[in-house]
C-alpha cells in the first residue's frame, strides 16, 4: 500500500522547497501531484475576470492551458531533487457550485495537458472528477463517457489510469450525493468505460471527505468498488463544511465524526492494496509554518496507522506461532474476531489472581510464560497500556512484541466486559 | 386533490381525542398517522426502561383506543398509517426486553392497526451494523423480525413498511438501515413474493433522506409502487428537527435546502397516489399553542400545494 501526501497547505507553488522538505524530512516518499495548485478553483471561476491585486506577470494557466506543464516544472524538479515521487495526479476541478456549462470545454483542456504532464512527473494515474457545471441530470453519463473516452485516448499514449472520484454536490449551499457518488453506480460506470476502451485504463479513486457529508456507508462503498477502487483519499470533516483535516482531528465529545470503523471494515475486506492520499490541507494552513514540521511527523504517522489497521492480519501471518498478554475486552475481542483463524497458544496477565483460569477457550498464563515460547513467536499486546506493557516485555528479554487493537474490528459484542 | 395526513402527537389526546381529530379536519387533513410510538417510547427503551402499556390484552387495547377510533370516524379522519415502537431490538437489553419487543408490543401493534382499519404500519430496522460488521448481518436481524410479523400482516391485509433511517456517528447523522433503494427493493421484492402478498412496503423519510444527503428524485423513482406512506418533514441537514418543509436555507439567496423539487419528481415520476403524510408534530409543540390550528393548516397548505405539483 503506497502512502502519497497531498501538497496543498503545505507547498507554494510559488516557491515549493520548503513545502518538499517538510513532507519528506516527515518521512513521505510520495506527494499528490495536484495541478489545481497552478488552476485553482477559484481561478477558474474568476475565469475572464481581471485579477489586480495579483501578479500581473503570472501567466494564468485557465488563459493558457499549454503553459500547464511549464508550470509544474518547478515543483516536479524540487520533488525529482528530493527523491519524491508523484505517483499520482489530480486535474484542476470547479468549485462545487459552479453551475455554469462555458467551463467544461476548458476542463476538457485542462485535463488532457495534466495527463500529459504525468508523463515527464511519472505519474501512473490521475484523478479526474467528472462534468457536473451546467449538466443536465439526464445527460449527466451520456456527457461523461464522452469525456472520459476522449480522455482516454491520451491517457493510453501517456499510459496513465484515470480515476473517477466521488462527488458531492452543492444543493443551495447543503452539499448531497452527487455524481458517483454510489458505489453502485460508479462501478458501472467504471465498467462501462473499461469495456468500451478494452482495457483497464479506468479506476476509482474514492474522497472519504465526500461520503463523511453525505453521510454514507463507507463499508458498502468500497465493497462496491471491489478492485475498482485504486486510490482513497483520507481527510476529516465535520460532516457538514467541506474541508480536508487530519483524520481523528474532528471530534465531538471524544469521539471521532468521521466513521473510520467502517472504511476499515471495507479495505480491510476488499484488500485494498492500493494508495492511500492524506488531505490535510486545512489543517496544515492553520498551523505556523513554524509548527507545521511537527504536524506533518504526526500525519505520517496516521497514515501509516490506516495502513497497519488495513492490513493488520498480515502481522497475525507474520508468525508461526502466536501468544496474547491480556485477559481483558481486548483479548474477548481478538478471539471473537481471529481466534478461529489465529489461535493464540495462551495469554498471559499480569494479575496473578487469574492465572491457570480460562478466558475465552485460552488459559491464563502468568508472564514469565513467555520465556519459554517456542522460536518464531508473536507477542501481541492486547492492552490498552501498550508502552507500558511493551517496556516490561523488553525488560524480561521478550522479542517479537506487536500490537494488537481492537479499535476497528470486524464486529463487537454487544456487551463490554465490565459493563453494568 | 391527494389525501393529506400528519401525525396525531401533539394533537389527539388520550382525553377527549374526539376533539383532536376535530381539529385535524378543520386544519384541512383528511388523513392521520396514528401515533403508537408514543405509548413506548424508544427513549425509555434505550434506557431499558419500559412501561406496562402493552401488557394489556388486545381485548383492552382495543377498548382503550375504541374512543380514538370513534373520534376519527366522527372527524371523517382516515387513520391510513401508524408507527410502532421502536426500536424492536435493544443490543444492551436482555433477553426478556428483547421478547417482549417481538413478541409482545409488535403484534399487538399490528393488531391495533387492524382495529383501525388502517392499512400501513411503519416499523424501523435493527441499529446493527457497529456491532454485527455490516448492513447486510444487520439486514438478517431486521428480517427475522419481519418474518415473525409477516404471516399476521398477511392475515390482516397490513404491509409492513420499512424507513430510511439514520445512525449517529459522535453526533454526526449518518446513513442507517434501509438507506439503499436498490437493497430496499429487492428485499421487498423477494418478501413479497414469498408471501405471495405486500406484506413489505416502504416508507420514505424526507428528513432522514436530507439529514444523508440522499437524491430524493432517483430513490423514489427506484421505489416505484413499493412506497407506501410518507414521512414528510425538513431540517437543517444536521438534526432530525421534522420541521415544516421549505423552512431552511443555507445560502444568502435563501433558497431552500432541501431538495422539494427533487421530491415532487420523484412522486410525479411513480404516479404516487397515496398520502402525503407530514410528520411534523414537534412543529406544534414548538408554536404557541393558540396557534395550533393555524400552524396545522399551513402545513395541510403545503400538502395542497405539493398535491398540486405532483399532479401536474
Amino acid at each position: 500500500m503506497n502512502i502519497i501526501c497531498a501538497p496543498n497547505g503545505i507547498v507554494d507553488i510559488e516557491r515549493s522547497g520548503q513545502g518538499i522538505t517538510d513532507i519528506v524530512k516527515s518521512g513521505f516518499r510520495d506527494v499528490l501531484l495536484d495541478v489545481s495548485l497552478v488552476c485553482s478553483p477559484n481561478e477558474l471561476k474568476n475565469l475572464g475576470k481581471t485579477d489586480i491585486k495579483k501578479n500581473i506577470r503570472k501567466v494564468r494557466v485557465s488563459n493558457n492551458p499549454s503553459e500547464l506543464h511549464n508550470s509544474l516544472i518547478p515543483m516536479l524538479d524540487r520533488c525529482s531533487q528530493a527523491q519524491l515521487n508523484t505517483t499520482i495526479a489530480y486535474a484542476p476541478y470547479l468549485e462545487r457550485s459552479s453551475k455554469d456549462e462555458c467551463y467544461n470545454q476548458l476542463l476538457m483542456q485542462l485535463a488532457e495537458e495534466s495527463i500529459k504532464a504525468c508523463k515527464s512527473a511519472e505519474s501512473q494515474a490521475i484523478i479526474i472528477r467528472p462534468l457536473f457545471s451546467g449538466v443536465k441530470q439526464e445527460d449527466v453519463w451520456l456527457e461523461n463517457k464522452n469525456y472520459y473516452l476522449h480522455l482516454a485516448r491520451i491517457a493510453s499514449d501517456h499510459n496513465v489510469m484515470i480515476l473517477l472520484e466521488n462527488q458531492c454536490r452543492d444543493l443551495n449551499g447543503h452539499l448531497v450525493r452527487g455524481i458517483c457518488s454510489d458505489g453502485k453506480t460508479a462501478a458501472q460506470w467504471i465498467d462501462r468505460l473499461n469495456e468500451e476502451v478494452e482495457e483497464e485504463r479506468f479506476g476509482f479513486c474514492m474522497d472519504v471527505g465526500v461520503c463523511n457529508l453525505c453521510g454514507q456507508n463507507m463499508y458498502d462503498f468500497v465493497l462496491s468498488l471491489g478492485n475498482r477502487l485504486k486510490a482513497v483519499i483520507l481527510r476529516d470533516c465535520d460532516g457538514h463544511s467541506e474541508n480536508a483535516l487530519l483524520p481523528f482531528t474532528c471530534v465531538n465529545k471524544a469521539q471521532p465524526i468521521t466513521d473510520w470503523l467502517s472504511l476499515i471494515r471495507g479495505l480491510r475486506d476488499t484488500g485494498f492494496d492500493g494508495s492511500l492520499i492524506l488531505n490535510f490541507s486545512d489543517t496544515a494552513s492553520s498551523f505556523s509554518p513554524i509548527l507545521r514540521p511537527e504536524l506533518m511527523k504526526l500525519a505520517m504517522s496516521v497514515a501509516n496507522y490506516f495502513k497497519w489497521q488495513i492490513e493488520i492480519e498480515n502481522l497475525l501471518k507474520k508468525y508461526q506461532s502466536i501468544v496474547l498478554f491480556g485477559a481483558g475486552n481486548m483479548c474477548r475481542n481478538f478471539m471473537k474476531c481471529y481466534g478461529e483463524e489465529y489461535p493464540p497458544l495462551f495469554t498471559c496477565d499480569n494479575n496473578r489472581g487469574i492465572w491457570g483460569t480460562e478466558f475465552c477457550g485460552l488459559e491464563v498464563k502468568s508472564p514469565d510464560s513467555l520465556l519459554e515460547l517456542p522460536d518464531n513467536c508473536g507477542v501481541f499486546i492486547c492492552n490498552i497500556y501498550y508502552r507500558e506493557i511493551e517496556k516490561q516485555l523488553l525488560d524480561m528479554g521478550i522479542q517479537n512484541i506487536e500490537f494488537f487493537n481492537d479499535e476497528y474490528m470486524p464486529s463487537y459484542f454487544f456487551d463490554r466486559l465490565g459493563d453494568k | 386533490m391527494m389525501q393529506i395526513g400528519v401525525q396525531t402527537k401533539n394533537v389527539v389526546y388520550d382525553i377527549h381525542p374526539e376533539e383532536g381529530f376535530s381539529v385535524l379536519q378543520r386544519a384541512g387533513f383528511t388523513c392521520a398517522d396514528f401515533s403508537l410510538n408514543s405509548y413506548l417510547l424508544n427513549t425509555s427503551l434505550y434506557q431499558l426502561e419500559r412501561n406496562g402499556f402493552f401488557d394489556k390484552s388486545i381485548h383492552e387495547l382495543e377498548k382503550y383506543f375504541k374512543p380514538h377510533k370513534n373520534g376519527a370516524d366522527a372527524a371523517g379522519i382516515k387513520i391510513n398509517q401508524m408507527h410502532m415502537p421502536y426500536p424492536v431490538y435493544v443490543p444492551m437489553a436482555n433477553k426478556e426486553l428483547n421478547d417482549y419487543l417481538w413478541k409482545e408490543v409488535a403484534p399487538k401493534s399490528m393488531m391495533i392497526c387492524a382495529f383501525f382499519g388502517c392499512s400501513y404500519i411503519v416499523i424501523h430496522g435493527c441499529k446493527l451494523a457497529h456491532f454485527l460488521g455490516s448492513e447486510e448481518e444487520e439486514w438478517k436481524r431486521t428480517e427475522q423480525f419481519i418474518e415473525s410479523i409477516a404471516p399476521l400482516a398477511k392475515d390482516l391485509g397490513i404491509t409492513i413498511c420499512i424507513e430510511n433511517l439514520y445512525d449517529s456517528i459522535a453526533g454526526h447523522l449518518v446513513e442507517g438501515p434501509c438507506c439503499d433503494v436498490i437493497k430496499a427493493v429487492e428485499r421487498i421484492d423477494r418478501i413479497n413474493e414469498k408471501y405471495q402478498a405486500e406484506v413489505l412496503g416502504f416508507c420514505f423519510d424526507t428528513g432522514h433522506a436530507n439529514l444523508v444527503g440522499i437524491d430524493f428524485e432517483s430513490f423514489i423513482t427506484g421505489l416505484g409502487d413499493r412506497l407506501k406512506v410518507l414521512h414528510i418533514h425538513d431540517n437543517d441537514g444536521a438534526a432530525d428537527l421534522h420541521q415544516i418543509p421549505f423552512t431552511f436555507t443555507k445560502n444568502r439567496e435563501n433558497l431552500a435546502s432541501t431538495d422539494w423539487a427533487g421530491f415532487i419528481r420523484g412522486l410525479r415520476n411513480i404516479k404516487f397516489n397515496k398520502v402525503l403524510s407530514f410528520e411534523t408534530a414537534p412543529v406544534i409543540s414548538t408554536f404557541p399553542d393558540l396557534m395550533k390550528l393555524d400552524t396545522l393548516s399551513f402545513i395541510a397548505k403545503i400538502g395542497q400545494y405539493f398535491s398540486g405539483e405532483i399532479k401536474l
